[in-house]
């Protein structure tokens, strides 16, 4: 409908007049005040032209200086084509092998940042050491050579092979020789490269030695029973174990063999409490003597004397002759006594091994193990260890040096490593062709023409025999990070085949063959077997039963040939846990990674007891100098020892290299190693110690080595245990507790409705050899600080292990300062490893504290660090009353004063990218792996179903070859966590101050007669 | 009945009459600064910029400069920030209790007291603020500001947050006082200053008072209003800093007698170090006549009473210590006594404990050349009490493994003797610019305000109450 009505504005539009009907053709008809606004006072129009012109020009030059800041350019390479298997932020997993270790690999978005133990591995069961943590970093050492080097120039691959092929052939045609030089090669197929090397050129033979020998050992077996082989250490069968100065839980062979196989008869249960005897003679305090039921100390001279004297006694309670034997043999107290006693009492469950490297010694401890029935149950002659000898031996090899027309040194630093190195150096000079594949510039290949570097053994391929008919494989985790090539090819190369000659050489292909024609069961289809071998990483033959050998040696022909002169002053050249021979010396982690027992970082030292130390006038700080007549090493640093035998003083090899690292650290100690018997010696009689002038301080993680009679650490003696399973760990609190059995307590009680976590941490089963320690900063990210900041106490492991000495003294032991001070003889100790990190306590004092709520209480029960949040008033580390917080007092990162692997690109790539690195200013400590935790349940969800039990593992759990930490659901009563919390041994450390840990520990349980010790004294 | 209290010393002697005291109190302001003042300035700049450039150090280079670790989180740091703010105390108390108290000899050393809490507030709170790992931003996070990080707050149960609510209280509170009472004085200098800056500076500042008796009126309600709300604050400060500590699990910071025996031991310090400046200020200005060796002496017995309090709350620590049976809280206290910072334990007990008794002797009370010495063993001791306190607690707490040593790196001692530079360069600018002296109050102790015309010098003044 139509609206006609008309509505009109005015009387002026009603009227329709001339000038509304002009005006109103306009946008405003009244128009609109425009000069009126322009024309006020303050607006001076007159120069708006200029002033535009001066706001234009300062905002034009304004925006031209703020763009002139150069923003650092940051290159973020996406995948063009991403590759099938990565997918971003997802970690991929495969397995290799690290010296002999099964190892998997954990990988993230194409780098290898992690190494983890292969639970698949019949030997290690997934255990890893703490240098096989620690490897990881080397793949990403700026100090390693990137290209091949000529004579110290550097060049490429097609020169170096071509004029190293033409001079192996001048050398073979001028009949002079050529020759190998390698530690012992643990790849069969390593060890058929060389072969076909070695048919190739036929006057090249092969020399193998090893930075530390164990000669002794195959010499032995040869000598008694035909069998130049090293055994299997069955220490999961003995009963009784002595050992004569071996360290086999820290240094010695196959150690994460040995330290899983010897924990798992160290912890009684409730319901079986029996656990072996370990009874350790030696010089200088080991991991593993630090480990032992009773431990005596014993100079390495008076070894000989002291197995004899063991073998008399061990005869004379069988019946059979004893050994003529020169001098009366009174060593060690009643030591020798009581083993023979024990062991008599276990014959076929016991097992006495010996450290030294002298074959007759050995020999004298094969009759030992013969007497006591234990060839075939606790030594395994048939499944040797896989440590290959060569062709030549090493001495032989120094001597004809001079004369040679080729030395090719693969991946070995004799120069360094063994007491002729100065020799060999001066000899090679006249060699025409010295090769060196080691993939750095080291003491060896500084003197070689030719450096042909080898790749990481995480870039390679390889299959390594570990015991006889246990394969581990290798498989490339990332393509080589520098130009460098696999040693085998370069072999393979040299030896100018055919094939090569067409550029066809395949290592994997020549792994493939080797496996298919050697190892392959047929039981699987080729291709099946190899792709779940490769898979698992490991492939075992059916073990040999083991048989009982035939004896070809009369124990009293050994007397004539063992050294029975006691040196005054011995000096003992060990290895220490993680720098073994010194070949990965320039690995910051083995520097940092304190020693397990006497906690210094960062050098080696001259151990000496506080005996000598008296005599000597020396005190800790103190700078001494060593001399065997011929070898002076000065400026030697010393360690008061707790435990040290009188007469012994102990230094450690592997320190001390001058190139291919970027310092040198510590002092070189390989000059002083001898001769016994044709085998390389590791202690030196009559050493002169002389204090000279000057003062050091070691860097030591823990200076204090006494649990001052507290109740921090429990411990027991096998028979209280075995009639009270609760010994030691009874409740004490009684009367604090309210009706349901809770500690009266002024806080809040927190409801976990979900998960709970908590570590349970055996110290039976903890032999403190530090792989966590490793394992945790790498998996967490921790940064190395240096020497300088571990002495001022500054390291920032969150994850580490007390060691606590008690010294004894009169049937007692002293567990106070002040008492011990008084003491003058340190010998007889015994020692306590405590791993320590955050407990996550429920009423965590740290919490409470904090003024930002930086750290804070999650529903799981985890105690969480913001790092962000965190304004670092450290009032927390202060209120921490387990002293695990660690602060960041720099930033660790991109700082030149702190020239570890976290201050360049290529070492960084090793960083966790789960986990933040932290900045300069914030308190950071255990997270219990908190990234696992997230891990974990996020694959749970993602497959719709409940966490299984002992799915996640945080770092120091996966690495522990001795199973002595469980993480796990406490709110899961089936867990493993929830049985192990149930146990009788355990317990809370400081529980009276009712912070509610969520860690518990495992009273220390030792097999000994004597009356338990004092320190829990106070009840 | 009426009791006749024991003849006092006059407050002020020598006679002075009304313009005397301003003459007198003024003459510093208006001449030229000695050679003296000179002297004294210079050293305390060079000082102050000695903690400008360690400050830096600090925040640009990280508090690894320090010689902390991982087991003693505080040392100096925290030590200096309770000494500071103890010595801050008896400006307070001064100002506050002794006005409600109405004790009258207070009126001439009152005001360099506050100036010295002022001062000694603002060097306190320089190490809470430069022992944040993260000084860029923690300051600010540790206030209660709303923000956009949704429910991001900062945590009330933690003593460190009480702190910053205590210090800037006390600051503020502090400032309002001394800048209060110091009007009237600041209108009498306006009115007698000759340069035009002078004039329009203190103009400015004095805030338009003309003196008119509704400005007294008003000035003495503040004066007892703030003297009210300044009270409690001379408890609380302390008791706030003590909790720091009382409310930790470490043996020998969880003890609940910290806050009275805190309280006790910052007056102690803070009456010692008014000593220290005032026995100087009075020789050096002039003001023997009003600073008297009464009013020294009245401050030493507040030394010995305070004095005597710290040596009990000393032993009744070791009592309780051993008296718990917690082998921790034993240990902690005999390694105080026996351990390796047993030279800091005896230093603090030497002068904390026995100095302070040798002032039951009133000839020693009334010797200034004694009692400067006396007030430095003073501030000596409670800044070993409170390195006592915090550092042998934390260096060997509950396990062993962790015991450490802790010793101060050159960037800690050179805050520390930087804070006392900016607390002298303060204090000589406030010598300088300000009447150290309240005129107007101490106009009305001057003898003859109380109908005592006799103006002979040491005619005694008798009070009847």
């Amino acid at each position: 409908m139509e609206n006609k009505t008309q509505y009109w504005k005015g009387i002026e539009e009603l009227n329709r007049e001339p000038e509304f009907v002009q005006l109103s053709k306009n946008e405003f008809a009244e128009g609109l005040p425009l000069d009126e606004v322009l024309n006020e006072s303050d607006l001076n129009l007159s120069s708006n032209r200029r002033d535009f012109l001066k706001f234009f020009g300062f905002s034009v030059s304004a925006v031209a200086l703020a763009a002139c800041n150069k923003a650092p350019v940051k290159n973020v390479i996406p995948y063009v084509v991403q590759p099938e298997e990565v997918v971003p932020g997802v970690p991929n997993y495969y397995a290799s092998t690290f010296k002999g270790t099964p190892v998997v690999v954990k990988t993230r978005e194409g780098r290898p940042i992690k190494l983890e133990g292969n639970t698949k591995s019949s030997i290690t069961g997934g255990g890893l050491d703490a240098a096989g943590q620690a490897s990881v970093v080397t793949l990403y050492d700026s100090k390693r050579l990137p290209l091949p080097l000529k004579k110290g120039e550097r060049s490429n691959w097609a020169l170096v092979d071509k004029e190293i092929t033409a001079a192996l052939q001048s050398a073979e045609s001028s009949g002079k020789g050529i020759r190998i030089v390698s530690g012992p090669v643990m790849g069969p197929v390593t060890q058929s490269i060389i072969n076909d090397f070695k048919a190739a050129y036929p006057s090249a033979r092969q020399v193998v030695y090893q930075g530390i020998s164990y000669d002794g050992i195959y010499q032995s077996n040869e000598m008694c029973f035909g069998k130049a082989v090293i055994p299997t250490y069955r220490f999961a069968n003995a009963e009784v174990v002595v050992s004569f100065g071996a360290d086999f839980l820290g240094t010695w062979l196959n150690t994460l063999q040995y330290t899983r196989d010897y924990t798992s008869k160290r912890v009684p249960t409730k319901e079986n409490p029996v656990m072996s005897r370990h009874i350790q003679f030696e010089g200088n305090m080991s991991l593993t003597g630090a480990n032992a039921d009773y431990r005596f100390p014993l100079r390495p001279s008076q070894e000989g004397q002291a197995l004899m004297s063991l073998y008399n006694a061990l005869a004379k309670q069988m019946g059979l002759t004893q050994l003529a034997t020169p001098t009366k043999l009174e060593v060690a107290g009643n030591g020798i006594e009581e083993s023979a006693k024990v062991l008599a009492g276990a014959k076929g469950k016991s097992l006495v091994v010996s450290g030294s490297n002298d074959p007759y010694i050995q020999s004298l401890v094969n009759q030992i193990n013969l007497m006591l029935d234990n060839y075939g149950k606790t030594i395994d002659l048939d499944n040797y260890y896989m440590l290959r000898g060569g062709d030549v031996s090493f001495s032989d090899f120094v001597k004809e040096a001079g004369s040679l027309g080729a030395v090719i040194f693969y991946n070995c630093n004799p120069v360094f490593d063994t007491p002729e190195g100065a020799a060999l150096k001066a000899s090679l000079e006249n060699v025409k062709l010295k090769v060196s594949t080691g993939y750095y510039q080291d003491e060896t290949a500084s003197i070689c023409d030719f450096v042909a570097p080898d790749v990481h053994f995480l870039e390679s391929w390889n299959l390594t025999e570990i015991s006889r008919g246990k394969y581990s494989f290798t498989q490339p985790t990332i393509a080589p990070v520098f130009e460098t090539r696999q040693a085998e090819t370069s072999f393979a190369i040299w030896s100018n085949n055919a094939a090569i000659a067409n550029n066809e050489f395949n290592y994997y292909e020549y792994i493939r063959n080797w496996a298919k024609n050697n190892i392959y069961d047929g039981v699987l289809g080729f291709d099946a077997w190899w792709n779940q071998s490769l898979h698992d990483g490991v492939f075992d033959k059916p073990e040999l039963t083991p048989q009982v050998p035939s004896n070809n040696v009369l124990a009293s022909d050994l007397v004539a040939k063992i050294n029975t002169k006691v040196g005054n002053n011995d000096l003992i050249l060990y290895t220490k846990v993680g720098m073994g021979d010194g070949s990965d010396g320039n690995n910051p982690w083995l520097h940092e990674l304190p020693d397990p027992v006497s906690k210094i970082t960062w050098d080696n030292y001259l151990a000496l007891s506080l005996h000598d130390a008296n005599e000597l006038g020396i005190e800790q700080g103190d700078l001494v100098s060593v001399s065997n007549g011929k070898t002076t090493l000065d400026k030697v640093p010393v360690l008061i020892q707790p435990g040290q035998a009188r007469g012994s003083f102990g230094i450690a090899l592997g320190y001390g290299r001058s190139m291919g690292v970027k310092d040198v650290i510590g002092l070189d100690a390989f000059p002083f190693v001898g001769k016994m018997n044709g085998t390389s010696s590791y202690y030196v009689s009559d050493v002169t110690i002389a204090k000279v002038d000057g003062h050091y301080e070691l860097a030591q993680t823990q200076t204090h080595h006494s649990i001052e009679g507290r109740d921090i650490v429990r411990e027991a003696t096998l028979a209280e245990f075995a009639k009270d399973s609760k010994v030691e760990n009874h409740d004490e609190l009684g009367r604090m507790r309210n009706e349901e059995g809770k500690l009266y307590n002024l806080w809040r009680e927190f409801d976990y409705k979900g998960h709970k976590w908590g570590l349970a941490i055996d110290m039976n089963a903890c032999t403190g050899c530090s792989a966590c320690v490793v394992a945790c900063s790498l998996e967490n990210n921790v940064p190395v600080v240096g020497r300088e900041e571990v002495r001022r106490r500054r390291e920032m492991h969150w994850m580490r292990i007390d060691r606590y000495y008690a010294f004894r003294q009169e049937g007692e032991y002293l567990t106070r300062e002040k008492d011990y001070d008084k003491m003058e003889d340190h010998q007889y100790v015994k020692a306590v490893h405590m791993p320590m990190m955050c407990q996550h306590c429920e009423n965590a004092p740290c919490e409470t504290v904090c003024p930002v709520l930086a750290t804070t209480h999650s529903t799981e029960g985890l105690n969480q660090m913001t790092y962000n949040r965190c304004i670092g008033t450290k009032y927390c580390a202060n209120n921490c009353p387990y002293k695990v917080r660690r602060f960041n007092w720099f930033r660790y990162n991109d700082n030149d004063d702190f020239n570890y692997y976290m201050n360049n690109d290529l070492g960084k790539m090793v960083i966790n990218p789960d986990v933040t690195v932290r900045t300069r200013g914030v308190m950071e400590k255990c997270s219990m792996c908190v990234q696992r935790i997230q891990s974990g349940k996020l694959n749970a969800k993602l497959e719709g179903r409940k966490i299984k039990d002992g799915e996640i593992k945080t770092a120091c759990q996966q690495t522990c070859p001795a199973g002595a930490i469980v993480f796990g659901d406490m709110n899961d009563p089936e867990s493993q966590i929830s049985k192990e919390f149930m146990n009788d041994r355990a317990y809370k450390v400081l529980e009276e101050i009712d912070v509610k840990p969520s860690v518990r520990y495992m009273t220390k349980i030792r097999n000994v007669e004597e009356k338990k010790s004092v320190s829990t004294a106070q009840h | 009945m009426s009791y006749e209290s024991p003849i006092r010393e006059l407050l002020v002697t020598g006679g002075k009459t009304a313009g005397d005291v301003t003459a007198d109190i003024c003459r510093p302001l208006e001449g030229k600064p000695t050679k003296l003042w000179w002297l004294g300035f210079t050293i305390s700049v060079i000082c102050l910029g000695i903690l400008v450039y360690t400050l830096a150090l600090t925040s640009f280079i990280g508090l690894g400069m320090w010689g902390i670790n991982k087991t003693v989180g505080w040392a100096w740091d925290i030590t200096n920030f309770v000494w500071w703010v103890g010595i801050g105390h008896a400006g307070t108390l001064i100002s506050a209790i002794l006005l409600l108290f109405r004790q009258k000899w207070r009126m001439s050393i009152n005001r360099s007291a506050e100036a010295m809490t002022i001062f000694a507030v603002m060097c306190a709170a320089i190490f809470p603020l430069f022992h944040m790992g993260r000084v860029w931003i923690g300051p600010v996070w540790a206030l209660p500001l709303p923000n956009a990080f949704g429910s991001l707050w900062v945590n009330f149960n933690s003593p460190l947050l009480w702190d910053v609510f205590a210090i800037s209280t006390y600051f503020s509170v502090s400032l309002l006082f001394w800048y209060l009472g110091m009007i009237p004085d600041i209108a009498t200098i306006r009115d007698r200053a000759s340069t035009p800056i002078r004039k329009f500076m203190y103009r400015f500042f004095s805030m338009g008072w003309n003196g008119s008796a509704r400005n007294w009126a008003r000035y003495e309600v503040v004066s007892l209003i703030l003297a009210g709300v300044s009270t409690p604050l001379v408890l609380s400060v302390h008791t706030i800093v003590s909790m720091d500590f009382a409310t930790s699990v470490i043996p020998g910071w969880h003890t609940t007698i910290f806050p009275p025996y805190f309280v006790a031991g910052a007056i102690f310090s803070g009456f010692g170090m008014v000593l220290t400046l005032l026995v100087i200020a009075r020789k050096v200005l002039k003001l023997e006549a009003y600073i008297t060796i009464g009013h020294l002496d009245a401050m030493c017995r507040v030394l010995l009473l305070t004095g005597s309090m710290v040596g009990l709350a000393y032993i009744t620590e070791f009592f309780i210590a051993w008296y718990s049976g917690v082998e921790y809280e034993r240990y902690a206290f005999l390694n105080r006594m026996a351990g390796p910072y047993w030279w800091a334990y005896w230093s603090m007990m030497t002068c904390n404990v026995i100095s302070p008794q040798l002032f039951w002797v009133k000839k020693w009370r009334r010797n200034p050349n004694f009692i400067f010495f006396m007030s430095i063993v003073v501030n000596i001791g409670m800044w070993f009490e409170r390195f006592v306190i915090i550092v042998t607690s934390l260096h060997r707490d509950y396990l062993p493994s962790s015991w450490v040593m802790y010793s101060p790196t050159p960037t800690e001692i050179g805050i520390f003797i930087g804070t006392l530079g900016l607390f002298f360069t303060c204090f000589f600018l406030f010598a300088r610019f300000l009447p150290v002296i309240n005129m107007s109050e101490v106009k009305s102790i001057l003898p003859h305000s109380h109908n005592n015309e006799a103006e002979s010098v040491h005619q005694p003044e008798v009070v009847t109450h």
